[in-house]
């Protein structure tokens, strides 16, 4: 009975197109569907007591803990200007640039997302940081909602990012039991720092990538990316200015990490409250903006949370229905080698991306499948960084990419969601492309790793 | 039950099928292979009677609730740290270690000829949970250190990750228990958001990687001196059981117990010489006084956790009583022979 | 300004409306929905001073580390339990604000007619039995918490797991209740417009 759970993905899919909340249906689905194996005796249904621990073990969890804290730095921003001024200022920096705020965008995204690597939080931040003040320069809907959703997603991979540390870990423990099951006991390690270094190069080339697809559009469609009129412009010294608090902000929140005044989560409460200390000095932050910032975060991140919820109990029920033994052999018998093996792990991970988060796919499906691949001699650090590329562009893939879900949450109603999906279609493109020569030059991942902690 | 085992075959016939969740990532060398290891045996034992399914944490529960999945049935059976369950009962840490408490050998002989186990199967019993020993890592390594320790001085204001009672004793002299997780101890450790951690022994530190961004490696372990780890089941279902099945997971465990502490001995020295001649890692001691402050230090703090609960009073009754004359006897014997070895 | 809303409570809504037609219920049950909306939009807008709260102590957390050397398992815990209850605590003012994220490619198009078909099937048939079962599910597991007071399994964390625990219970009934709300009031606005048609 285990094609009951791919039933079950299947009429999830299907449930979604109507329009009833992500979560809800995720986590409604898999109750109906487990009860339909309840009566059959195709189910576990002892699985389903885990739920409790499940979902305590949600609201409880460190890591995510900064999805909050991100989000009110992000809005708290964007209530109070900081974030469009900034934006304006740097498009004026970048004035003569084709799409000039389209590169500021990336730009600034690329930083915030060096700082956390939760998708929710960065596409979110990003979303009510840039959408509104892109969207009241004339831009294009579609290339300013792809433009935020990409970016946004880049936390993933480039460092330091919650994903890779969750992967590294799992990914260290599959390396050492294949070296252990091929006898060798004085095992090769490879490290959170390993893969973070690895990121690096990758990470920046996706940068590269969406600023020359910026400028294409810019210099293209100019008309997606309207410059600013001549009566806006002001002097080098004034933008230099307005760049100041943002700037501040960005260091702080990196700055902490990377000095070694706050772990990764932490620093997102110092990026939040930096926010509000900037607010403050603008004379920006009254009893109306602080209400409107906490209850703007709190709605925010009871939609992620519910939707991690409902994630969780959709996987429980999939796993109770034979779903994990089904993965698995659909990988065992894995043809055409190497190559073949790669290929269909990536293809299962970036279908299963649409509905589980990296949480699950992390702890569920790499444990199964990244010991296999290592035994035939795969890289485990080039690994990493694909599956973590991989579902970056799963996330972003219509119509059922996280990304999107959280990109919509936080988009004005007037944007057909449509306009979404034609936006991230290119960065999908530019993704798969980056993988695609990643799977020909490895050493663009595996090369720095051995640069900096040698072997 | 008495009849079902012995009049036969269809206890014979009956298959059970079980789930094991644990604490660990799937396969995490050392403590992860233990109930892996388990499951092969019993499967092997029972010819295939009891089949038992290991989940790796967050499979099915997350780590820290394996004891609630145990105790609830979702799973039969758990591979944890009884430490982990403190905020239920503030007497389990006792089964897995103290400061300066028992060793592996000593804690073995404390559980099974001591009256060690029939005091944890009481602390356990009200959860319907019954444990069994499930493997120790032998002596832990006191840690990974940013900055050298050379007084008790240099302990203070000292940013450590160090859970459990050491975290207490730690702070007692001065230093700042930091709580972190496993993903983000790495990072944090090589920014220095924090100074120190501790993590198992050289086995698995080398596997995580600390000599990377850590100089000051100190072996020598005072917090965790053998820590246990537990195999857990759920009453029920162990009582449904046929005699011969629960005969098998007792021996079992016991065989896992004692294979873990075996595996460490054997990878924990390959891993020191790995660390030494390939990272240039030299593993150091901590100076005599600051042991000293240590040491006392942790002997206020076991007589505060005795002051505030009479469970781990008693329990600790039977096992400071035990301490004391083994650690009498070793003396004279094991300790007696390390140091005549290197004559 | 804070709303109680057990003040709104105590009166009964249908003294007011007698002059009405007698045979619709649709009045007392609609002030009856406003009341739970009202309740749950206070209960959201007051909960939703736990994200700053949390932002301070967070921040508070890393200062005192880093500037001054100090640090307490508990205060790091209490960002946590701030979390926890905001997202817990909120999850059915998020319903209420309609802000629980949905694929709308064609639910956008819909006339509101349709929509309420769409939130009617999903609140009967995936967000009640789902908050049904997570209630069913979670009473052992939190009652067993209260039952031993559990603490924090942190030397020098919070002693008020058990408090924390029973989000797992408080954030299904508000979700249950949001729903019914909301169901009620779908039903009611369909009855009306039937009612309008036919005059
Ligand atoms: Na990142
Ligand atoms: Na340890």
């Amino acid at each position: 009975m285990e094609w009951l759970s791919l039933l079950m993905f299947v009429v999830v899919c299907v449930v979604l197109m109507l329009g009833y909340p992500v979560a809800f249906s995720l986590a409604g689905v898999a109750l109906i569907f487990s009860m339909i194996g309840t009566f059959t005796g195709s189910f576990d249904q002892s699985l389903l007591n885990a739920l409790p621990s499940r979902l305590y073990g949600i609201m409880t969890n460190q890591t995510l803990l900064a999805v909050p804290l991100f989000v009110f730095m992000g809005v708290m921003l964007e209530k109070s200007k900081v974030a469009e001024s900034l934006l304006t200022s740097m498009t004026q920096a970048f004035g003569r640039m084709p799409a000039g705020m389209g590169v500021a965008v990336i730009l600034v995204g690329a930083l915030m997302a060096a700082s956390t690597g939760i998708v929710g939080a960065t596409v979110v931040t990003m979303g009510l940081l840039s959408l509104p003040s892109m969207l009241k320069q004339g831009y294009q809907q579609s290339y300013a909602t792809g433009v935020i959703a990409a970016t946004g997603t880049l936390g993933q991979i480039i460092p330091p990012s919650i994903a890779l540390v969750l992967l590294g870990d799992v990914l260290s423990s599959s390396y050492q039991q294949a070296q252990l099951a091929q006898g060798i006991f004085s095992p090769e390690t490879i490290s959170v720092g390993d893969l973070f270094a690895a990121a690096l190069v990758p990470g920046v080339m996706l940068v590269l990538l969406y600023l020359l697809y910026s400028l294409a559009v810019g210099v293209f469609k100019p008309n997606w990316t309207p410059k600013q009129s001549d009566e806006q412009k002001v002097s080098v010294p004034q933008i230099l200015v307005s760049l100041i608090p943002p700037l501040t902000l960005i260091f702080l929140v990196l700055g902490s990490i990377l000095l070694g005044v706050a772990t990764p989560t932490e620093a997102a409460g110092v990026g939040a409250f930096g926010a509000t200390l900037i607010a403050l000095q603008k004379r920006k932050l009254n009893k109306e903006t602080l209400q409107a910032v906490m209850r703007s975060t709190t709605t925010v991140t009871s939609m992620i949370f519910m939707i991690l919820i409902g994630a969780s109990i959709f996987s429980l029920v999939f796993r109770g229905f034979g779903g994990e033994e089904l993965i698995h052999s659909l990988f065992s018998e894995m043809p055409g080698g190497k190559f073949g093996a790669i290929l269909i792990v990536m293809v299962v991970i970036f279908l299963l991306g649409f509905i589980l988060d990296f949480i699950e796919i992390t702890f569920v499906v790499v444990p199964l499948v990244a010991p296999v691949l290592f035994m035939m001699g795969v890289d485990p650090v080039w690994l990493g960084i694909m599956i973590a590329l991989n579902l970056q562009t799963s996330f972003l893939t219509p119509p059922f990419g996280f990304a999107l879900f959280y990109l919509r949450g936080v988009t004005p109603e007037s944007i057909p969601t449509t306009a979404i999906y034609k936006g991230v279609l290119p960065f999908i493109i530019m993704q798969i492309l980056l993988m695609v020569a990643l799977a020909f030059w490895p050493e663009m991942a595996t090369g720095l790793p051995k640069i900096i902690y040698g072997n | 039950g008495g009849e079902k085992s012995s009049s036969g075959e269809i206890a014979e016939q009956k298959q059970y099928k079980w789930k094991l969740v644990t604490s660990w990532p799937k396969n995490f060398p050392g403590l992860g292979t233990a109930p892996e290891n388990f499951a092969k045996l019993v499967n092997d034992m029972s010819n295939g009677r009891l089949s038992i399914k290991v989940y790796g944490a967050g499979e099915i529960v997350p780590g820290f609730e394996v004891f609630d999945a145990v105790s609830q049935g979702t799973a039969q059976m758990g591979h944890a740290g009884a430490y982990y369950w403190k905020g239920k009962m503030p007497a389990s840490p006792i089964f897995t270690a103290l400061p300066f408490g028992l060793n592996a050998q000593e804690t073995n002989g404390w559980l099974h000829y001591g009256g060690g186990i029939e005091l944890w199967r009481e602390l356990y019993k009200p959860f319907g949970v019954i444990p069994f020993a499930g493997g120790n890592t032998g002596v832990q390594s006191a840690g990974w250190f940013k900055k050298e320790i050379k007084t008790v001085d240099d302990l203070k204001g000292l940013k450590i990750r160090i859970p459990g009672l050491g975290g207490e004793v730690m702070k007692k002299l001065g230093a700042v228990p930091v709580a972190l997780t496993g993903g983000e101890l790495f990072t944090s450790l090589q920014s220095g958001a924090i100074d120190a951690t501790e993590w198992v022994g050289p086995y698995n530190d080398l596997a995580f990687g600390f000599y990377k961004v850590t100089d000051h490696y100190y072996a020598s372990g005072w917090h965790e001196p053998g820590a246990m780890l537990e195999f857990t089941v759920n009453e029920k279902a162990f009582n449904e059981l046929p005699k011969d099945l629960q005969t098998i997971i007792e021996v079992a465990t016991r065989a896992v117990n004692q294979d873990m502490l075996d595996e460490y001995t054997a990878r924990n020295q390959t891993a020191l010489e790995t660390l030494k001649n390939k990272h240039g890692i030299e593993a150091k001691t901590l100076p005599p006084e600051v042991m000293k402050a240590l040491k006392q230090a942790s002997e206020e703090v076991i007589a505060e956790q005795i002051a505030a609960d009479p469970t781990f009073a008693k329990i600790m009754k039977s096992y400071s009583a035990f301490q004391q004359k083994v650690a009498a006897y070793h003396k004279i014997s094991e300790v007696e022979y390390y140091n005549n070895r290197e004559l | 300004m804070l709303l109680s809303p057990f003040a709104l409570c105590i009166k009964t809504p249908l003294d007011n409306d007698k002059n009405k037609e007698a045979m619709d219920l649709s009045l007392p049950v609609e002030h009856f929905v406003k009341r739970i909306k009202m309740a749950s939009d206070w209960l959201g807008r007051t909960v939703s001073w736990c994200s700053f709260l949390m932002v301070i102590v967070m921040a508070a957390v890393v200062i005192l580390r880093y500037g001054f050397n100090l640090g307490w398992i508990w205060l790091q815990e209490t960002v946590l339990y701030l979390h926890a209850i905001t997202l817990m605590l909120a999850m059915a003012y998020t319903l209420n604000k309609d802000e629980h994220v949905r694929v709308d490619i064609f639910y956008r198009k819909f006339s509101q007619r349709k929509k309420n078909k769409v939130n009617l099937f999903g609140h009967l048939l995936f967000l009640m039995p789902m908050c049904v079962f997570i209630l069913f599910m979670s009473w052992s597991y939190v009652a067993q918490s209260w039952l031993i007071l559990e603490t924090s399994q942190e030397a020098g964390g919070l002693p008020l797991v058990y408090v924390l625990k029973s989000l797992l219970i408080i954030m299904p009934v508000l979700l249950l209740v949001q729903a019914c709300a909301q169901i009620l009031q779908i039903f009611f606005e369909q009855k009306r417009n039937q009612l309008g048609e036919t005059k």
